[in-house]
């Protein structure tokens, strides 16, 4: 299985009627509202990459889970359950674990980093672990090159959204969406971005819990469901649907590991204002992550169960699976609330990629070359729009390419970030070169491996996902060259060190 | 300790998962032990993570060691049960077939209640206090002693 089927790339059947497009602009209002009250009180590169260290653990949590979660999870992952089965399931069932991993891991490491050396990027992060620019440079131009890929793909489906809410045709529909987005990025930076995700947040959660609920009333309770879709295809229903073993797995494992190197979620710890408040952040992350997800599933089952009992015409395409039920089973306006909660997914997504990726311009390149940039919050947004105009370009003029971009983005942040950043912080023998090779590896095993499949110079065998592999070989790489090179593994500042020994 | 203990798991797991993955190119259909090394992979790194990241120098892990011991277990058995069970002939388990039931709750539902409230239970004591914050803010001014 690709993880090109993941991406959204195709139109919406669109839910049109006045209810929803009401609920579209309410929604757009209140964005534009939290954005011009956000940008008021951005006045330093701190305020804009870092939202002034000033956040609530609620604020961090919500706004991670909304920049986690993409549009995926709303159209895409219904439609890969109604056409894989229970498989499609395990990219979202490490959510169980994955946010406490990431707060032992990173969190607190992440904000006493911030604390100790006012540190505002993740390359930065990488940068002081190694007293290295060599490494903050190539985690950066990795950040860069995953989030050009990755933004593509999220704009693409923002302009599909809009479409499919105002009927503007996809290419206004994707400036409309770019301008929207760009227009809170660059005035406010991510403070602006963390109140909106806030909001948004709460949106994708209200809107999945809704249809959850109906989901299961049209089945007659998930017992049900399950009983008429074992009778006309049990096979749905196995542990791993349609996918081998071993494929399913391998979905775990690339997303539960791979959460480790999110840049655009790891980010967010230094905004923390409180650290103590740490205490919480799993339990709430999680909670809001458990709930948003609840429609990927809900969908999934009862569409498939509607199909094969005949109360819906089997779809055109599985990406059909929540407009068809929406349209279908719940009222217009909750169909508006999900296709706002589907905006909301994509532009919270799209707004923290396009901060990290401006703070590497801004900051990491510059400090890799031995530079500093006099205004950083002038250049920060600057290159909010230089980047949001590339991958607007990238989206518009690519076709099929602008999926084969974002194929590798998810997967390039966990093979270069997961080893040097997350391991590396925790585990004082990691070296220099360690990091330098590993990120190395999964910048050229990724690139080369997902160019050489997209070209049909080779297929990988079922089970076997680039971005898992890249993983698997980044991670061998950065133990084995640590262990090779453990003569360099004291060579860390004092400060850094008492930061990983707290 | 603790962090010997998790790293050595993170290196073993991901030899699993290497392993997981080699067994896709041999010739024929996939292996089951392919699978199984995943899952034992899959159960290495996520516990190893763990154990390194709320790993404290001096501190050895306490009640947490149980949390962790209980989420390897659920991995290996909720994934491992589904791999080597037979087929449901019949009967749902709280709406699912079984072997499913055990994926899906127990890998995907049961973490989620002990994990996070683990973590906040052992805050104070594995992660974070007033006295850290202390010790770091005065690195932030001055040398480490």
């Amino acid at each position: 299985m690709s993880v090109l089927s993941l991406l959204q790339v195709v139109p919406l059947a669109a839910p049109a009627s006045p209810g929803v497009v009401v609920v579209g602009i309410g929604y757009a209002v209140i964005v534009a509202a939290i954005a011009v009250w956000a940008g008021r009180r951005t006045r330093t590169a701190r305020d804009f990459f870092v939202a002034g260290e000033g956040i609530g653990v609620w604020t961090l949590a919500i706004a991670a889970m909304a920049a986690t979660l993409s549009g995926f999870s709303f159209i895409g992952g219904p439609g890969l359950m109604y056409s894989l089965g229970l498989g499609a399931v395990l990219i979202i069932l490490p959510a169980s674990l994955t946010n406490t991993m990431t707060a032992w891991m990173l969190a607190k490491r992440m904000r006493l980093l911030g604390e100790v050396r006012g540190l505002i990027t993740v390359p930065d992060a990488i940068g002081a672990r190694y007293r290295s620019p060599l490494a903050q440079g190539l985690a950066g131009v990795a950040i860069l090159v995953a989030i050009v890929g990755y933004m593509a793909t999220n704009i693409l489906a923002l302009g599909l959204v809009v479409d499919a809410l105002f009927g503007t045709g996809l290419t206004w529909g994707i400036w409309i969406g770019l301008a929207a987005v760009v227009a809170y990025s660059a005035a406010g930076g991510i403070l602006a971005g963390v109140y909106t995700d806030l909001f948004q947040g709460g949106v994708m959660a209200a809107a999945s819990l809704l249809v959850f609920g109906f989901a299961m009333r049209t089945g007659g309770g998930l017992g049900e469901i399950s009983r008429t879709i074992l009778a006309a295809d049990p096979g749905f229903l196995e542990p791993w649907g349609r996918l081998t073993p071993l494929a399913a797995l391998s979905f775990f494992f690339v997303f539960g590991m791979g959460a480790l190197g999110q840049p655009h979620v790891v980010h967010k710890f230094y905004m923390l204002k409180d650290p103590l408040r740490l205490k919480w952040y799993p339990a709430i992350m999680t909670a809001a992550m458990m709930v948003t997800l609840l429609l990927y599933f809900g969908v999934g089952v009862a569409v498939k169960a509607e199909v094969v009992s005949g109360g819906l015409a089997p779809l055109a395409r599985a990406d059909d699976a929540t407009p068809a039920f929406l349209l279908a089973y719940t009222p217009a306006l909750l169909g508006g609330l999900v296709f706002a909660g589907v905006a909301a997914a994509i532009m919270s997504t799209v707004n923290s990629f396009l901060n990290v990726g401006a703070a590497v311009i801004t900051h990491d390149l510059p400090v890799a070359l031995g530079r500093k940039l006099p205004d950083e919050l002038a250049w920060g947004r600057i290159s909010t729009i230089a980047i949001s105009l590339l991958a607007g370009v990238v989206a518009q003029v690519s076709g099929t390419l602008v999926a084969f971009l974002g194929i590798f983005g998810w997967g390039l942040f966990a093979s270069t970030l997961v080893p040097a950043l997350a391991i590396g912080l925790n585990w004082p023998g990691a070296t220099r070169s360690g990091a330098i090779a590993s990120i190395a590896t999964g910048l050229v095993t990724t690139l080369g491996f997902e160019s050489a499949a997209y070209f049909g110079v080779f297929t990988f065998p079922a089970g076997v996902t680039v971005s898992g592999l890249s993983l698997v070989l980044s991670l061998l790489v950065f133990f084995g060259v640590s262990w090779l090179t453990r003569r360099e593994a004291g060579e860390i500042d004092a400060d850094v060190k008492l930061v990983m020994e707290t | 300790m603790a962090a010997r203990t998790g790293l050595a798991s993170l290196v073993l797991g991901t030899l699993a998962a290497a392993a997981a993955y080699a067994s896709a190119f041999l010739p024929g259909d996939p292996p089951l032990w392919g699978a199984l090394a995943m899952v034992l992979g899959i159960a290495l790194m996520s516990v190893g993570s763990m154990a390194l990241g709320a790993a404290r120098a001096g501190r050895p892990l306490g009640r947490l060691g149980w949390a962790l011991a209980a989420s390897f277990a659920i991995l290996v058995l909720g994934f491992g049960l589904a791999l080597l069970l037979p087929r449901d002939a019949a009967g749902l388990w709280a709406g699912l077939p079984r072997r499913a039931a055990l994926v899906l709750y127990g890998v995907g539902v049961l973490p989620a209640f002990f994990l996070p409230l683990a973590y906040a239970l052992t805050f104070r004591e594995r992660t974070l206090d007033a006295g850290d914050i202390e010790r770091i803010r005065a690195a932030r001014n001055g040398p480490v002693e």
